[in-house]
């Protein structure tokens, strides 16, 4: 099936050479649909040093129908949903924006770019992106909490 | 959209074909740009927001930011409704009429007329791909028909030397290869069904509905338009509101975003054009005019073949016109045989037969392929008792039409024809392209007939004539006692 040739080489391409920060495992080795995706916090961000489990479903209709992607990890962030699904709002991952060239990689590295630099005009939680535009401090603060609490190992 | 759902209610029977049939000269009026009434993707709101029965008339600008977010939410979450196959077999384009038999006057003439010029359509699913599922499939069927094994190795080759555009661009093979698998698959299937000599089409209709793989051509399709514009801007930027990429992007590379007039053209001309295959627009608008607007987007040349679109506000269907085809063409012979004495076709000869009431009333015999084809009841023919025509009054065979058996009279073919069909491309006529493509009856192109006959006989036994019981204005004929007495 056409859908699991083109998954098989995006995998084997992330594996062989994974992007900054990002490490790819199938959830299931028998299953090239569900993936983790163990991302660094990036440099100079809140999320500096946390270590963030996200998954990455595929549907069977890929790439004609884009990723879903959602952290497992509890994060502060305006992007992210604050509730256990973790679901993350972007913009090249909706239907009709999606597009059937575009590649796993540049999915993950865009959602490790939004952990650097939040979209707050996009954002899922209003009000973490109401604080990340008028009290900085204060949200760099509970985002550098959160991250210690729940996305370092201790 | 559904078009029965265009609420036009100025139904206007008398004025229905009374002028379409004065289209003889101006059957093409030739519009430089179709006026589509309304933009695209506009028509669903136009029609809630318009509808005639709706006293309120909204005005967007009096609504808040908040409502104007939740109506831009819902637009984007709406998915319509879309039924059907993805490519349907062919039908008849009366159905087209059908549709649109209560709405505008202009869209009631303009589709009645095309059910003569054009009288088969297939209709793509209105799911945001039917423009470029239409040019596609257009596409395959067209070098099916060709039915040329050579042809269609050439053109496989021709659609995978473009994966240098996608290289170009940066497109990566690991990425794109199942998109051209997928047409490649459809090119070998072509392949091996002209090696078996199998001649129905309907692998070609099951390719485009199987939803993975026909995602998977589009595609491709798709990328390469996108490659190609990325490549020759110059021929498309002018036309557009945003930078190439930034359209590409958001227009072309899509999955479900339907087909724009600049979209189109760069299909035709970076993937169609060296096929060989013409591709012609029919606008069905509501511009001046009693037949649809023709737009050839190719430019004029010896064709192989062309793929024809219907193009209503937001939608694209496939077209089929009435050309001499190999079955039809005996059929019309016998019957002008069958006149017992025919005189030059606009004399009253002609009428004569036109108004053959036998002839008529034989359901489908203008279409039943097998008619024409199957052995004659007619006892071979003793020396013809029908005056001879000269040739080129007789309507001309296309010259790959297998031979009819004439069992009755008529002139004999010329022997060329009876020899085995030619090769496929190199023999096919040039078409002209300044007049219509089909032989129409000079009667029903006759101007001002409309006093004399109520309708032309292609609708004689329609509601649309006033003499059948179903017209809106029928009237049946009383018989008056005293009237026999006078």
């Amino acid at each position: 099936m056409g859908s699991q040739k083109r998954i098989a080489k995006e995998l084997a391409e992330l594996v062989e050479s994974p992007p900054e920060g990002i490490l790819v495992k199938l959830a299931d080795e028998s299953n090239l649909y569900t993936w983790h995706i163990y991302m660094d916090g990036p440099e100079g961000s809140p999320y500096y040093n946390g270590k963030f489990l996200l998954n990455l479903t595929l549907p069977t209709e890929y790439p004609f129908k884009p990723p879903t992607v959602s952290f497992k990890t509890k994060i502060y962030h305006p992007n992210v949903t604050n509730d256990d699904k973790g679901s993350m709002c972007l913009g090249m991952l909706r239907a009709d924006e999606w597009k059937p060239s575009s590649r796993i990689q540049a999915v993950l590295q865009f959602a490790r770019q939004l952990l650097a630099e939040p979209m707050p005009d996009d954002a899922v939680e209003g009000r973490i992106a109401e604080q990340y535009k008028n009290d900085r401090k204060r949200y760099e603060e509970v985002a550098k909490e959160w991250t210690r609490k729940y996305a370092v190992d201790s | 959209m559904s078009l029965t759902d265009i609420p036009w209610n100025h139904f206007d029977p008398i004025n229905h074909f009374s002028t379409g049939q004065d289209s003889t000269s101006g059957l093409y009026p030739q519009h430089p740009h179709s006026s589509a009434f309304f933009g695209h993707g506009f028509a669903h709101l136009s029609n809630t927001l318009y509808h005639p029965s709706n006293s309120i008339y909204f005005n967007m600008n009096t609504l808040s930011t908040a409502e104007m977010e939740r109506f831009q939410k819902l637009s984007n979450e709406f998915q319509a409704d879309v039924q059907g196959p993805a490519v349907s077999a062919k039908q008849p384009s009366s159905a087209i009429a059908m549709e649109y038999a209560n709405a505008d006057p202009a869209f009631a003439t303009k589709t009645s007329a095309l059910a003569i010029t054009h009288p088969l359509t297939r209709t793509m699913r209105g799911d945001g791909n039917c423009g470029w599922r239409a040019v596609a499939f257009g596409y395959f069927e067209n070098l099916f028909n060709l039915q040329n094994s050579l042809q269609v190795h050439h053109e496989l080759n021709r659609i995978r030397s473009l994966n240098v555009l996608l290289d170009q661009t940066g497109q990566q093979e690991h990425l794109y290869e199942i998109f051209v698998d997928a047409t490649e698959d459809v090119f070998n299937q072509i392949s091996q069904a002209i090696q078996s000599g199998i001649r129905d089409d309907s692998f070609l209709v099951n390719a485009f509905n199987s939803e993975y793989n026909a995602d998977a051509i589009l595609t491709h399709f798709r990328l390469l338009t996108s490659a190609w514009m990325k490549l020759n801007p110059h021929r498309y930027q002018a036309f557009l509101s945003m930078p190439i990429e930034q359209y590409c992007a958001a227009r072309i590379d899509t999955v479900r975003t339907e087909i724009d007039e600049v979209g189109l053209q760069a299909l035709v001309d970076g993937v169609i054009e060296d096929s060989g295959f013409a591709v012609e627009i029919m606008y069905l608008d509501r511009s001046e005019g009693e037949a649809v607007t023709p737009h050839v987007l190719t430019p004029a040349r010896p064709i192989a073949g062309t793929i024809c679109l219907l193009y209503r506000p937001g939608h694209y269907d496939l077209l089929y016109p009435a050309e001499p085809t190999v079955n039809m063409e005996p059929v019309v012979n016998y019957q002008y045989a069958m006149t017992s004495d025919y005189s030059p076709w606009d004399q009253q000869g002609a009428l004569a037969f036109d108004m053959n009431s036998s002839l008529m009333t034989i359901p489908n015999l203008m279409m039943d392929p097998t008619f024409g084809m199957a052995p004659s009841p007619m006892p071979a023919a003793p020396p013809s008792p029908y005056r001879v025509s000269p040739p080129q009054e007789v309507y001309q065979s296309p010259v790959h039409a297998s031979p009819p058996p004439m069992s009755i009279a008529s002139p004999p073919p010329p022997p060329l024809r009876m020899s085995a069909p030619p090769p496929p491309m190199s023999s096919l006529p040039p078409r002209s392209t300044d007049g219509p493509q089909i032989r129409l009856n000079p009667l029903v192109m006759k101007p001002n007939l409309s006093h004399s006959l109520p309708v032309t006989t292609p609708f004689k036994n329609s509601p649309y004539n006033q003499a059948h019981f179903q017209n809106q204005d029928f009237e049946p004929i009383h018989w008056e006692p005293s009237d026999s007495r006078r």
